[in-house]
């Protein structure tokens, strides 16, 4: 099983998974699933009002627009890394925080790796699949590397600016 | 020049600190090559030909002596006594080894310096004016909103792994030196009817395979909107930008297949909804425009008896004022730059003892500023007319009095495959041998403003696209030949140049050079540039006159 | 004929394979014949070093004026050093095997040469 690392309240440990990630062509399980955008939109009505925890997977190339009003029914959104380098995700993760307010488990998923926590944490993951087996250990120091911020953003880290007052 | 808080100290020793324990993981085999190329590359690292390269960032061009030392230092100490400046207004460093860089980084660390995001797919050190609060054309001073844009830049979490490098350049003068609209973002200072600060944007300019000069797609963009209006356009770009093809990857891409309009549409779009939560407050503004030491200038009268009773006595010191002393906005003062381009030099080098004498003559005569120019010069852009002879004596001592900025050997190179793992022909020699040719300073004089400019290859580090002159290195079934392209501008008359005709191997380019100055000269009218003139009388003579043997 | 060529991972040299050692000059490297397996083996074993060199890849080699040399201007410059600074890099040492790799002119495309924009 791959590590689920969480952060909760500024700590970082790790985490028992309780979704199961469903494959599109997979049946759907029993107890927290998450599905992909596609699939969510033909079959999750059903399930969220079914009460159970749902999540919903979204790729680089799919907008989170289309998500904005399920958002509130999600217990989790899956943003996944195809290759670290696709910085997609960052801007996936601003927008569910910053402009729609989604307050459930944003997740770091694919190609997940440590080099880049700060930048994931920074723009509002709060859990993390990492690619490279990463400690929460690690994965703490990493994201809190730097005494200061320069920007703002959806960690609500008070900037530079702020800091100097 | 900005002076660094606690706050932007303490940054770089953290950051520092943090490629350090990437080198370690690496070293030891906790992370993959593929892994830490991202972690080497934002900071500035570079697997070359013969050894590691370290590209260092010169925040908008703008230098104090100690940090002209700290090179001087590290070329000495980690390097082989040298350092090349580059058409970004960076320096490169081209022998360093892995295991060196840590100290290499917290000893740039010590005089506020650093090699962050100079590689990598995001926002690039910021382009300025070289004369800078020296030229009496600018509306602001553009440093100051190239140190906000340093600092918004700076590890930004979201616009870190864009799809390609994005550049920007910050200018307010009318004349422009920092070829603004060959950059991904080009911002020129203004002010609007009713005499308020803002920004022409221009978006989507670029070099490489495809060049582009960038449209303005907003033509008045309040001071105060800055940040949330960048922040709309890299949010439109970091979405649609292409990531399935390195070569059309940068917003050039984006902005030409949408057409201007529409981007500027959807970045307005953005734009609303982003609303002035992003913007930076006035009040850090304010600060960051403090921080920035005021120019001590002396009252001095505007007229220099000394200056003038030298360029009487001695015509190295006239030609040296007709060609590197610039006007300045404070009476008795002038603009010196420093051509980087002797004869047979590499262009953008300085030695570690050039580097220590800028340094010193910076502290001497020129109010502690040095600027390094996208022309792969330096310059001191507050030395007081009186003190300009000293300058040029010490200048001399150390092989840095050439009189030939803007004149044809004041060329642009890239390292090219002398270095570059990316070249596919070296740029250096040709440089070197088109100096050779156009040796005779008084000929230069008379050809005046010519700008070559030469790329070792198709990602146009050495702008070919926008030289008077460009030369492009290529790869002919493994043997070096070079494209020839005329009349192209990285200025406020910026133009892409168009191919001459085909290539021609290494030995010829010189030679071609100076059939296409003797066509020229020969049809040239009045006070034409050779720019001019080709843009008058168009490619056909000049073709003529190079390929007419072949015919 | 084929060598093995790569950069060490601490300092970025230039370096050479010499059966199953890393040397530094050109002349010292392995020859394999165009179509010597052990050619490819060495890049397999040489890929099993990520903490000593840094992509590994086999250079295409051919006779010149004064012996073999890559056939690549690219390859020469990499086992010589920039020509601009004849006192930088593995020229520096001068001798018959440097003259040997300056006498070599001409080239056709090296099939050593990967994707380049990947490896910066």
């Amino acid at each position: 099983m791959p590590t689920l690392i969480r952060l909760d309240d500024g700590r970082f440990s790790a985490a028992e998974d309780i979704f199961t990630d469903v494959a599109d062509e997979d049946e759907i399980p029993a107890g927290p699933v998450i599905l992909s955008l596609a699939r969510f939109q033909a079959e999750g009505d059903a399930l969220v009002t079914s009460n159970r925890p749902v999540g919903v997977r979204i790729q680089t190339d799919e907008a989170v627009e289309d998500l904005a009003y399920d958002l509130p029914r999600l217990a989790l959104v899956a943003v996944v890394f195809p290759k670290f380098r696709d910085g997609r995700t960052f801007t996936t993760a601003t927008l569910l925080r910053e402009r729609f307010g989604f307050a459930g488990e944003v997740r770091a998923v694919g190609d997940v790796l440590l080099q880049q926590a700060m930048f994931m944490v920074r723009t509002g993951f709060d859990s993390f699949v990492p690619a490279d087996g990463a400690t929460p250990e690690q994965w703490a120091r990493a994201a809190g590397l730097f005494r200061h911020v320069y920007q703002r953003a959806a960690d609500h880290r008070p900037p530079a600016f702020e800091e100097r007052g | 020049m900005y002076r660094y808080d606690t706050i932007d100290k303490e940054f770089l020793e953290d950051r520092a600190n943090q490629f350090r324990g990437e080198v370690v993981r690496r070293l030891a085999g906790d992370i993959t090559e593929d892994q830490f190329k991202p972690t080497r590359l934002m900071n500035g690292l570079y697997l070359q030909l013969h050894a590691y390269m370290l590209r260092v960032a010169v925040p908008y061009g703008s230098l104090n002596p100690a940090q002209v030392r700290a090179f001087a230092h590290i070329a000495r100490t980690w390097d082989k006594g040298y350092g090349h400046f580059t058409t970004r207004q960076n320096i490169q460093f081209n022998w360093i080894r892995l295991g060196d860089a840590p100290d290499i980084l917290d000893h740039l660390a010590s005089v506020d310096l650093h090699a962050i995001q100079t590689s990598g797919n995001c926002i690039r050190n910021v382009t300025s004016d070289p004369y800078a609060g020296a030229t009496a054309q600018e509306i602001d001073d553009p440093r100051v909103w190239s140190e906000v844009l340093r600092q918004w830049s700076t590890l930004h979490p979201e616009f870190s792994y864009l799809p390609r490098k994005f550049k920007i350049a910050v200018t307010a003068a009318e004349t422009d030196r920092t070829a603004a609209r060959a950059h991904d973002i080009g911002l020129k200072v203004l002010r609007n009817a009713d005499g308020a600060l803002g920004f022409e944007v221009m978006v989507g300019g670029g070099q490489g395979r495809t060049p582009y000069l960038a449209p303005t797609i907003k033509p008045f963009l309040p001071a105060s909107r800055l940040i949330s209006y960048l922040e709309a356009i890299l949010r439109v770009y970091n979405r649609h930008g292409r990531r399935d093809n390195i070569y059309k990857a940068r917003i050039k891409i984006l902005v030409a297949s949408l057409g201007p309009e529409e981007f500027a549409r959807q970045v307005e779009e953005e734009w609303d909804k982003i609303g002035e939560g992003r913007d930076w407050p006035d009040t850090e503004l304010a600060r960051i425009r403090g921080s920035f030491v005021r120019t001590p200038f002396e009252t001095l009268a505007p007229r220099s008896d000394i200056f003038d009773a030298e360029q009487a006595a001695d015509r190295s010191f006239a030609r040296f004022v007709r060609n590197n002393v610039k006007a300045h906005k404070q009476p008795g003062y002038a603009i010196v730059e420093i051509s980087l381009k002797a004869p047979g030099a590499t262009p953008g080098d300085a030695s570690a003892d050039q580097m220590d004498a800028v340094a010193d003559l910076a502290e001497r005569y020129g109010l502690n500023d040095i600027r390094v120019t996208h022309e792969q010069n330096l310059v001191l852009p507050h030395v007081k007319l009186d003190d300009v002879p000293a300058v040029h004596r010490a200048l001399q001592a150390v092989g840095l009095a050439t009189s030939n900025i803007s004149l044809i050997s004041d060329i642009i190179a890239c390292p090219g495959l002398d270095y570059c793992a990316l070249a596919n022909a070296r740029a250096i020699p040709i440089a070197q041998a088109i100096q050779q040719q156009f040796a005779d300073p008084d000929r230069a004089e008379d050809i005046g403003e010519l700008k070559i400019k030469i790329s070792g290859c198709i990602n146009a580090c050495g702008h070919h696209h926008v030289g008077h002159i460009g030369v492009l290195g290529v790869d002919k079934k493994g043997e070096e030949f070079y494209q020839l392209s005329l009349g192209g501008s990285g200025a406020e008359d910026a133009s892409l140049a168009a191919i001459l005709g085909p290539a021609l191997p290494a030995d010829k380019v010189a030679g071609a050079v100076d059939k296409l100055v003797e066509t020229y000269l020969a049809i040239r009218q009045g006070e034409e540039r050779f720019l001019d003139t080709f843009r008058r009388a168009g490619m056909a003579p000049f073709k003529e006159a190079v390929y007419a043997d072949a015919h | 004929m084929k060598a093995l060529t790569a950069n060490r991972l601490i300092d970025g040299e230039v370096v050479f394979w010499q059966a199953g050692q890393w040397v530094e000059r050109f002349a010292d490297a392995e020859l394999f014949a165009a179509d010597d397996p052990a050619g490819p083996a060495a890049v397999d074993a040489a890929k099993t070093q990520p903490t000593v060199i840094v992509e590994p890849y086999l250079i295409d080699l051919a006779e010149g004026p004064a012996g073999l040399a890559p056939v690549s201007y690219r390859e020469r410059i990499r086992a010589l050093g920039p020509t601009n600074e004849p006192t930088h890099g593995k020229q520096a040492e001068g001798g018959a095997a440097v003259a040997a790799l300056q006498a070599a002119t001409g080239a056709a495309r090296s099939t050593g040469r990967v994707d380049l924009i990947r490896r910066k």
